[in-house]
C-alpha cells in the first residue's frame, strides 16, 4: 500500500518536473532531457507486467496531453515498459535480484543503473524521435538528435539519484 | 474456448502490449483530428489552466524586458499617430462598411510554448470568450507568429511558423514575388520559402512578408529576411529564411481579427464553383 502511494506521488513529481521545468530547457534550440521515463526505470521488480504496461500508458498519454502531441510519448513509454522486464533480465546478477530491493543506484551500484538507463533512454528516444519525424528523409539528423538527447537524458536521471529521489 | 482462454492467458501480455501500441498509434495517425475532439479541448482548459499559473512567475521574472520591448513600441506607435495624423486632416474617410475596422487586434499573452519539436504548437491566453476563433492570424512586435488553429473558452491553440504543417502565402517587399512559407523542421531561427521562380533577382537580407493572398494576415507583416538561396532543384529557388520573430524568448502576441475575412473566403468560394 505504502508502495502504490510512493509511485503515485511519483508519477505526479516526474510529469510535473518534466512539462514545467524541463520542457523549458532547451539547448541548442531543440535538445530537451526527457526525465519522465525515471518513472518506469524505479518500479519495483515483481510489479505485474500488466500493470508496468498500464502505468508506462498513463506516463505517456500525461506527457502527451501537457505537450500537445498526439500519442507520440505514449508509443514510446509504452515500448519501454514492455521491453523492461527483458532487459532486467538480461542486466540480472549472476544470483538474481535480491527480494525487497529497488532497481538503483543504491543496491545495484553506479555502472548497473547508468547501463540499465542509458539502454532504455535510446530505446526511447529512438521511437519517440522517428514517431515525431514520422518519415526516413532526415534519418541521420534525427539519428544525432536520437544520440544526444539520449545522453542529455541519462544524464539528468543519474544525477537525480544523487540528489533528489536517494530513498 | 477452452485453449483461447489457455491463449489469451499466456500471451496476455503481448496482447495488451499491442493494444496499447495500437491506440498509440492511432492517435499519432489520426494526428490533426486529434488536435480538435472535445476531449482535446477539454484538456487544453485544465493544462492551460495550470500552465497559467505557474506562468504567472516567468511573467514576473520577465518584467523588465518586457518593460523595454513595450515601451519601444510605444514609442514607434506614437511616431505613426504623428505621421498619420497628418494626413488624416486632409483626408475625409467615407464609412461604408458597418464595421469601423478592417482588421482588429486581440492582445494576448503565451502560456505554453514549444520550439524544440517537429510539431511545435503555442498556447495563449486568450479564447472565444475574448473573440479569438480558428483560422485567425497571431503576430508579435517582430513579426509574423503563426495562425490559430483550434480555440476553446479561455485558451487559443497556435499554430507557429515552426511546425512542419505549416504554410502560408508570403512574398518578397521589393518585388512583390509570391512564394510559400514553410518550415524545414531543424532551427527555430530558420523557415524555408518555396516557388519564387528562377527569374527573379534576389539579395540576401531581402524582407520577407505576408502577401495578405490569405485574408488571415494583412499585407505587409515582416517575416524575415532572405539568408541563403540556391538554384539546385530546377525552375525554383530554395531558399532560407532568417525570422524575425524569436520564438523562445516569445511572451506578448497579438491576435489579427479581420472582419472581412468571411466575405472574402465566401466570393472566393463562389467564384470556384
Amino acid at each position: 500500500m505504502r508502495m502504490l502511494t510512493r509511485n503515485i506521488i511519483r508519477f505526479i513529481v516526474v510529469v510535473l518536473v518534466q512539462v514545467l521545468v524541463l520542457d523549458n530547457i532547451m539547448l541548442h534550440g531543440y535538445l530537451v532531457p526527457y526525465f519522465y521515463l525515471l518513472f518506469l526505470l524505479l518500479m519495483p521488480f515483481e510489479t505485474p507486467r500488466w500493470i508496468q504496461l498500464l502505468a508506462g500508458f498513463l506516463l505517456g498519454l500525461s506527457v502527451d496531453l501537457f505537450e500537445n502531441t498526439p500519442g507520440m510519448h505514449t508509443a514510446a513509454t509504452v515500448l519501454v515498459a514492455y521491453l523492461r522486464p527483458y532487459l532486467l533480465n538480461l542486466l540480472a546478477p549472476r544470483d538474481g535480484y535480491e527480494p525487497e530491493t529497488y532497481p538503483r543506484i543504491h543496491y545495484y551500484g553506479f555502472s548497473w543503473f547508468l547501463k540499465y538507463t542509458l539502454a532504455l533512454v535510446v530505446i526511447h528516444h529512438f521511437a519517440l524521435f522517428y514517431l515525431e519525424v514520422f518519415q526516413l528523409r532526415d534519418f541521420f539528423s534525427t539519428l544525432l538528435r536520437v544520440f544526444l538527447s539520449s545522453i542529455l537524458s541519462t544524464a539528468t536521471i543519474v544525477l537525480s539519484q544523487f540528489f533528489v529521489f536517494r530513498e | 474456448m477452452r485453449t483461447l482462454l489457455r491463449f489469451i492467458q499466456k500471451y496476455f501480455n503481448l496482447l495488451l502490449f499491442l493494444i496499447l501500441e495500437a491506440i498509440a498509434i492511432f492517435l499519432i495517425v489520426r494526428g490533426s483530428y486529434y488536435q480538435q475532439s472535445r476531449f482535446v479541448q477539454m484538456n487544453r482548459q485544465i493544462t492551460g489552466f495550470i500552465y497559467d499559473r505557474v506562468d504567472g512567475t516567468r511573467e514576473y521574472l520577465s518584467l523588465k524586458k518586457v518593460n523595454r520591448q513595450l515601451a519601444l513600441e510605444n514609442m514607434q506607435l506614437r511616431n505613426r499617430v504623428e505621421q498619420l495624423s497628418g494626413s488624416l486632416d486632409t483626408a475625409r474617410v467615407l464609412r461604408v462598411h458597418k464595421e469601423p475596422y478592417w482588421y482588429y487586434y486581440v492582445p494576448a499573452k503565451i502560456v505554453h510554448n514549444s520550439v524544440y519539436k517537429q510539431y511545435n504548437y503555442i498556447t495563449i491566453d486568450k479564447g472565444k470568450k475574448d473573440g479569438v476563433f480558428r483560422d485567425m492570424g497571431v503576430i508579435s512586435d517582430q513579426g509574423l507568429v503563426g495562425i490559430v488553429l483550434e480555440s476553446s473558452g479561455n485558451f487559443s491553440t497556435v499554430i507557429p511558423v515552426i511546425n512542419r504543417d505549416f504554410r502560408l502565402s508570403v512574398k518578397i517587399k521589393s518585388n512583390n514575388y509570391a512564394g510559400i512559407l514553410f518550415w524545414e523542421g531543424d532551427s527555430p531561427l530558420y523557415a524555408g520559402l518555396s516557388e519564387i521562380p528562377f527569374h527573379v533577382e534576389l539579395t540576401v537580407g531581402d524582407t520577407i512578408v505576408t502577401s495578405g493572398y490569405s485574408a488571415i494576415f494583412p499585407d505587409g507583416i515582416e517575416v524575415g529576411q532572405i539568408a541563403s538561396f540556391s538554384l539546385e532543384s530546377g525552375n525554383f529557388y530554395d531558399i532560407r529564411v532568417k525570422l524575425f520573430t524569436e520564438y523562445q524568448s516569445l511572451f506578448h502576441i497579438n491576435v489579427i481579427r479581420n472582419y472581412r475575412q468571411d466575405e472574402q473566403i465566401n466570393l472566393e468560394q463562389n467564384a470556384r464553383r
